[in-house]
């Protein structure tokens, strides 16, 4: 006998024992059958009918009246089958897109993927960590042929697929440009040739690019309307916001930038971020950049890439193990 | 958090009072009532942000796609009664240099 | 093989109460069990409902068919409405319940046993289905 055939037998016979004795074990049986024929995808109008079925077979020339009640029952079961079918067939999709998500997510990894430069007066630090399973935050390190460090910290509008399909096009075009070209000021402008061209209105990144040169120790760098990051001067002890003016890319095609410079001293820091930082919010209030510069200064004296790990748990936990948006932080300590 | 979306037509003036978060769960439906007002020509239409307490990104876009729309058809946007919060988002972003906005007085009274 | 056809006019509400209580006759008759006879009462009511709202006229007609392997009903609905510029996307899970109008296409679908439909932009919409009866 399969279950289902097993399944009827045993609630036609568990259904005459409750009728008889009205005991509890009957209907905690009655529960494991019901988990049985969800198992199985009975439907509701079959158990109706099963239910009739039985009833006619316990209790044959009963009254009529009850038997015409559980035929509109069982009418009335059917729009619920299918609803239960359609929730079925619409969770193997969701299923199914979230294992293509997880495929494009690590192609993603793959595809972004970038490590932190060694370099020997400079200590860096990464994290970088989607909301969903796929990022929307852009940042690239890469050290040049004359030995200088570019680093790319971006935003796309949104989250998610769409963003992280713009992310490749980022990745490319920075790639593409040609090492004499690579000064801040002159990738943001021909980046944003780019992205001018190849997105629809209403879609912008925001972009912070950064080029440190070790031998005078000097960081240049230009903003397309990114998040402000912070820059602690060791000698005066204190965080201040990299102010850049600055267009986001994509707006409007012929947007220049400025460049600005600074002098990076041995206990220097500098920290470039993403909005996912400094919009968490706890407790539907926002924190404050005064809150953002308290933490990082908490764990400032770590090495850099532990200090990051170490700011990211905390926001981390602040929202509750539930990041609204993209975050990445980039940390730089200036070690000699 | 929901987005309220308010449109009075006075002559010649639109006004827009939102009221509410705009984020990427509300944005598509203020670009829906938004940009189908900057499609007429000689317009004004301020948007009131009072009520406004956040925004992200995915607002600015709204904004940006209404100016778009506004220079093609010969229509007029502005923004006014920001908050600080919503003010510092125009500002990072260079889109304040774009984007009419009128930071101390209240553009139609009511 | 095949009986001749038996036919409801769609024009009003009332009309669709005729065309289910046909559907369910029929299918009586050819021994389809209660619960499949409220499927396809369920489905013809989906297939006339449709009609009803976005054709506004067309007809339900049902046949038996009967050949030596099965038995069973068949159902057609053929309106001269608007027609269905995308079908994959009416046949989709959820298109049509999440905007709260019913079990739609996908329901009749799982309700009957075999479906098929051909619909052209402003000429109109052909539907064919069929429920076996169960051995």
């Amino acid at each position: 006998m399969d279950t289902l055939e097993f399944d009827r037998t045993n609630y036609k016979e568990l259904l005459k024992k409750y009728i008889e004795t009205k005991d509890e074990q009957s209907l905690y049986g009655a529960e494991q059958i019901s988990k049985s024929f969800i198992k199985n995808n009975i439907l509701p109008e079959e158990i109706v009918n099963l239910h009739i079925q039985a009833m006619i077979e316990l209790y044959p020339g009963k009254s009529k009246e009850i038997y015409s009640s559980m035929n509109f029952l069982l009418e009335t079961m059917i729009s619920y089958g299918l609803a239960h079918q359609e929730y079925q067939s619409l969770r193997e999709k969701q299923l199914e897109l979230q294992s293509e998500i997880s495929v494009a997510a690590s192609m993603q990894n793959t595809l972004l993927a970038t490590s932190v430069p060694k370099v020997d007066d400079l200590d860096i630090g990464v994290i970088s960590v989607p909301a969903h399973q796929m990022n929307g935050d852009y940042h690239h390190l890469v050290t040049g042929k004359d030995g200088t460090i570019g680093i790319a910290v971006a935003d796309v509008i949104g989250k998610g697929i769409p963003a992280a399909l713009c992310m490749s096009m980022i990745k490319y075009s920075l790639e593409s440009f040609s090492e004499q070209s690579a000064n801040p000021k002159l990738i943001l402008e021909n980046l944003n040739r780019v992205v001018e061209r190849n997105v629809e209105t209403g879609m912008f990144i925001t972009m912070f690019y950064a080029q440190y040169n070790p031998s005078t120790s000097i960081l240049h760098y230009a903003s397309a309307g990114h998040e402000p990051g912070y820059y602690f001067n060791a000698e005066k002890n204190n965080f201040e916001e990299i102010n850049a003016k600055g267009l986001v890319l994509g707006v409007s095609s012929d947007t220049k930038y400025e460049q600005y410079e600074l002098t990076l001293n041995k206990g220097d820091m500098v920290v470039l971020l993403t909005d996912g930082v400094t919009e968490c919010r706890n407790n539907g209030k926002f924190i404050e950049s005064e809150e953002v510069i308290e933490v990082i200064k908490n764990y400032a004296h770590l090495p850099a890439q532990e200090a990051v790990n170490q700011v990211y748990k905390y926001f981390e936990r602040l929202q509750e193990f539930q990041l609204k948006d993209d975050f990445t932080l980039i940390m730089m300590k200036k070690n000699v | 958090m929901n987005l309220e979306i308010n449109v009075t037509e006075h002559p010649d003036i639109i006004l827009v009072q939102l009221s509410g978060e705009i984020d990427a769960y509300t944005a598509p439906q203020l670009k829906d009532k938004l940009i189908p007002l900057t499609n007429r020509k000689g317009v004004r239409i301020e948007v009131d942000l009072e009520n406004v307490n956040y925004m992200d990104s995915t607002g600015l876009g709204v904004f940006i796609s209404a100016l778009k729309s506004s220079k093609e058809n010969g229509s007029k946007i502005t923004l006014f009664n920001l908050k600080d919060r919503v003010q510092r988002l125009f500002k990072i972003t260079g889109l304040h240099q774009l984007i009419d906005i009128n930071l101390d007085e209240r553009g139609v009274n009511n | 093989m095949m009986s001749s056809q038996s036919c409801v006019t769609i024009q009003k509400e009332w009309d669709i109460v005729a065309a289910r209580q046909l559907g369910r006759e029929i299918a009586k008759k050819i021994g389809v069990g209660t619960v499949d006879q409220a499927r396809i009462a369920t489905a013809v009511s989906e297939i006339a409902r449709n009609i009803y709202l976005y054709a506004k006229n067309g007809q339900v007609c049902f046949d038996v068919i009967d050949t030596i392997d099965q038995k069973g009903i068949l159902i057609i609905a053929e309106d001269s409405g608007p027609g269905i510029e995308d079908i994959s996307q009416v046949m989709e899970d959820g298109y049509s319940t999440s905007g709260g109008l019913g079990a739609g296409l996908p329901g009749v679908k799982r309700l009957m046993d075999e479906f098929d439909i051909k619909s052209e932009v402003d000429k109109g919409t052909v539907i064919k289905t069929i429920k076996w009866v169960r051995k």
